[in-house]
């Protein structure tokens, strides 16, 4: 199975082009492609998914490493964007309110507030870390606990183990 | 279509989103003196920068032109860049988990006109301006809508839909809901009379025991007062006493009768009001909120408020009462000893508060880890097949025995908790006592410093005894915050629904309908459930009385949306619909509801009997028309082989039917009550074959001379409509007889026709 990926993969460019997006080129045929990890916890490294305009698949990755490397440098610009998450450095505050709990953090970003349902707790994440979904579907990640400053730890002390 | 911003979702925005709650002021004048007096129709923020960092980048559409603003560098107003809508040829919108990227492209080949990243909270905004740019591309327009609302509406709503009720003033809630106790002013009133009555009987007795020591047993003991006199006094007194408890007693009796009784009133009072204004409420609050929270609403929140105002309301302010009262009789017995009561009070107070604080994220870890654990009770029960399937028991088991651990763990740190701070407070309070004894037993003895107060016998005797009343106010005050959130919470959600405006909203002097004809015509409709996205789109027909019209086409096409504007379940937001000339908004709904009658794919039947399900739309039908309705519907055989025939429970806790049974159940309700006008939504596609020879029998006779609109999965049943419509991405594409759509090779109709043909002849 890897073997036949592998030779679909070296077959296969991918380049950024001017209109901002990636294109995937194969076998003659081309196509704007959108990326998405299939396993973008566990093995976030491996088996990238190209999805045409009708999302369906244009093209399955399983290693990135068989590609050339404009394309995979092509593939990691792109997927920039598709795993962007919000990357908690500190908890400012935390509140429980009525039915949601209101958080504002620091992220590598900026600083973000959002809320999330109070019955919705941040869960492990296979690579590591901890992930938090709020009320609007957004994803925000501490990538370790342990790092984040005292206050911060204490005000999670009662949503992470 | 302008429609009202909501000032909760103003608040909304404020407190929770640190971005702007409209477009500035500013930027919007700017950008239209660039475009040349046209108006910025909807707008929507990129908080992502091309770095990925947080940003503010304003995406603002107009009818010919499109502006993207960022603030400049330096504090300098915004930079534009102004785009012909004319350029651009296609929308291509990317999702990522949290960063979604919509380009706009212009000629193939050439760089994006723009490129904008969002997370998700800015998605329904932003969707709105794809969704018109794209119907454009399409040659479609889009009625302009609100930019401010729609902006502001998108960017509210995952917050609204989460949150009861957002307010600041937790007081005013409280307030609000004392306001139900207004009807019962008198037994408020008895309430807390015999409120301030327990409080003062209860300071009584210690200090009639404290006099009876120190002017009877002592006088006595001494010699000083004759025994006889001494033992008439006594007697008095702790007949005094006795009379005390009695009162005191009768007061409490009369505080919790008058107030639990006031409490099941006032609850009872919520829970008729809730439900009342439920059935007021449209189809699109029951499809936004979770039937188990409405339901906990009308039961367990309304019971919790029970608890407030019989029991929590007064027992806080009887504890406020008792403690000022001990601090006023302390300090009057003896000053001194008093203010080494009074002073740690507010401490203790402080320290139960703290205690409940630390408690509460004990607590909310425990429940953490109890929701993992059913987590796996909700994931295996269901799925026992399949663990078993794939020998996955033990597992399964260990998955459970892991989770257990943990949960009784965290429990058990939350024993050793309160297990200790409440012997630290006991002896906290029990180190006062001792304390006074320490200053007051020189006092008592005489031995203290010259000019030191003595002490009698008997002040110090009430003083102990008003000392042991100390710790349950206390106790009480320190969990004054949670008994107050848990009521506020309670409020919270239930004046949620009270306060929420039905959709569907009858005019001042609706024209009343005893007859209709079921002349049905839809006139350039267009509807959306959500924002500027239509889901119907400028459609136009017309249903002659006795006529049977069918709708077919893909899923998602607008069938049921038509069906559900027919049954005026929602408002057009475009062009109208009238039945016998009359606008749809115009008419007394009750009175147009009485004339129609709805078949749905999953008939609901309520816990009750057949016949009772048979009769839910006419309440006092005689036996014989039930029976009549049944045979009509074909149901009459299998009701009979029922043990209990149509007395036979059905619905949720009672017998279970099959789907076609069901149907005819439906079937029947509908024929009993004589709908002029009929609705049927895909009313045979979850049967068989053969059921659905029975279901169609019990239509053809439902529906002969009545108008009908008939949504059908199975095209072969709708051979004998009078004519066919195809609704296709909010439009009827095409229509005719069956005879007619099957002569065109190349339509909709023929193709998902021969589809089932193949189907049906593959199976």
């Amino acid at each position: 199975m890897s073997t036949v990926l592998q030779q679909r993969a070296a077959a296969l460019l991918l380049e950024r082009r001017s209109d901002g997006r990636l294109w995937a080129i194969r076998d003659g045929e081309s196509s704007a492609v959108r990326v998405a990890r299939c396993f973008p916890w566990s093995a976030p490294a491996r088996y990238i998914s190209l999805r045409d305009d009708r999302r369906k698949e244009f093209c399955l990755i399983a290693e990135p490493a068989d590609l050339d490397e404009p394309s995979r440098q092509a593939l990691e610009e792109s997927l920039i964007e598709a795993d962007f998450v919000l990357r908690i450095e500190a908890i400012v505050t935390l509140k429980e309110e009525i039915e949601i709990r209101s958080w504002e953090v620091e992220t590598a970003q900026g600083r973000r507030s959002f809320q999330t349902k109070r019955d919705d707790w941040p869960r492990s994440v296979p690579g590591g870390g901890v992930l938090i979904r709020d009320v609007a579907g957004d994803l925000l990640h501490i990538a370790d606990p342990e790092q984040l400053d005292a206050a911060s730890r204490d005000m999670l002390s009662a949503l992470i183990d | 279509m302008n429609r009202v911003l909501r000032q909760t979702d103003l608040e909304i925005i404020r407190r929770y989103t640190r971005q702007p709650d409209r477009l500035p002021a500013v930027l919007r004048r700017a950008i239209e003196d660039e475009w040349g007096g046209g108006a910025v129709q909807l707008y929507a923020l990129a908080d992502l920068d091309a770095s990925m960092r947080l940003a503010e980048i304003w995406l603002c559409l107009g009818e010919r032109k499109l502006a993207i603003a960022q603030p400049a560098a330096g504090d300098t107003g915004y930079r534009l860049k102004i785009i012909d809508r004319e350029q651009v040829r296609a929308v291509d919108e990317r999702r990522g988990l949290s960063c979604n990227v919509l380009t706009l492209l212009g000629e193939p080949g050439e760089p994006a006109l723009a490129v904008l990243r969002y997370t998700h909270r800015q998605r329904l905004a932003m969707e709105n301006i794809r969704f018109v740019l794209e119907e454009a591309l399409e040659g479609r327009s889009v009625p302009g809508g609100d930019g401010d609302f729609e902006y502001v509406d998108g960017l509210a709503k995952p917050i609204r839909e989460a949150q009861a009720l957002v307010t600041r003033q937790e007081m005013a809630v409280l307030w609000r809901l004392l306001g139900y106790l207004r009807p019962y002013r008198k037994q408020v009133a008895a309430g807390l009379v015999a409120a301030v009555f327990i409080t003062l009987l209860s300071l009584a007795p210690p200090l009639i025991a404290g006099r009876l020591i120190d002017r009877v047993v002592e006088p006595v003991q001494a010699g000083t007062l004759s025994l006889a006199a001494g033992s008439r006094i006594a007697w008095i007194a702790v007949t005094a006493m006795a009379l005390v408890y009695l009162l005191k007693q009768l007061c409490s009796w009369i505080r919790l009768r008058v107030m639990s009784v006031l409490g099941e009133l006032v609850a009872r009072d919520l829970r008729t009001e809730l439900y009342e204004h439920l059935q007021t409420l449209s189809l699109a609050f029951f499809s936004r909120k979770k039937t188990g929270g409405l339901i906990t609403r009308v039961s367990a929140d309304t019971d919790r408020l029970w608890e407030f105002l019989a029991l929590g309301a007064i027992d806080v302010s009887l504890a406020i009462l008792v403690l000022i009262g001990l601090a006023c009789i302390l300090l009057y017995l003896d000053w001194r000893l008093g203010l080494i009561m009074i002073l740690p009070v507010p401490l203790l107070c402080w320290g139960i508060f703290f205690h409940s604080g630390r408690l509460k994220k004990r607590f909310l870890r425990a429940w953490r880890k109890w929701s993992d654990v059913t987590d796996v009770l909700s994931d295996t029960i269901p799925g026992m097949r399949v663990v078993k399937a794939f020998h996955q028991e033990a597992r399964e088991t260990a998955r459970f025995n892991r989770r257990n651990s943990l949960v009784t763990a965290e429990f058990n740190r939350i024993h050793a908790q309160w297990t200790s701070f409440w012997p630290a407070l006991l002896l906290v309070i029990h180190a006062m006592t001792v304390t006074v004894w320490v200053f007051a037993l020189p006092r008592l003895l005489g031995t203290g410093d010259v000019g030191s107060a003595t002490l009698s016998a008997g002040t110090f005797v009430s003083f102990l005894l008003y000392m042991t009343m100390f710790i349950a106010p206390v106790e009480t005050i320190g969990q004054m915050t949670r008994i107050g959130n848990r009521a506020t919470s309670s409020a919270h959600r239930v004046f949620e629904v009270l306060d929420t405006e039905p959709e569907v909203v009858e005019r001042p002097r609706p024209v009343r309908v005893d007859t209709i004809r079921g002349h049905v015509r839809f006139e350039n409709v267009t509807f959306g459930y959500d924002g500027v996205r239509q889901v119907i789109r400028d459609v136009g027909f017309e249903v002659l009385p006795g006529e049977t019209v069918g709708l077919v086409g893909p899923s998602g096409g607008g069938k049921s949306t038509l069906v559900n504007l027919l049954a005026r379940f929602f408002d057009v937001t475009g062009g109208r619909i009238t039945v016998d000339g009359i606008d749809l908004r115009d008419l007394e709904t009750s009175s147009y509801r009485r004339q129609i009658g709805i078949v749905l794919q999953d008939p609901y039947l309520f816990y009750g009997t057949v016949a009772e399900n048979i009769r839910y739309g006419v309440p006092e039908a005689s036996e014989q028309e039930t029976v009549e309705a049944a045979m009509a519907a074909n149901a009459h055989d299998f009701v009979c082989a029922l043990e209990h025939g149509y007395d036979t429970l059905v619905g949720e806790r009672g017998h279970t039917l099959s789907g076609g049974e069901r149907q005819r159940i439906s079937i029947a309700r509908a024929i009993l009550r004589n709908p002029t006008l009929l609705m049927l939504d895909e009313a045979t596609s979850s049967v068989d074959t053969q059921t659905e020879r029975k279901i169609q029998d019990a239509l053809d006779r439902l529906t002969a001379g009545r108008t009908v609109i008939a949504i059908a999965h199975r095209l072969s049943t709708l051979h004998k409509a009078d004519r066919i419509l195809v609704v296709e991405d909010g439009k009827i594409t095409e229509q005719g007889t069956h005879r007619e759509l099957l002569e065109n090779a190349a339509s909709t109709y023929r193709r998902l026709y021969d589809m089932q043909r193949d189907l049906a002849r593959g199976a």
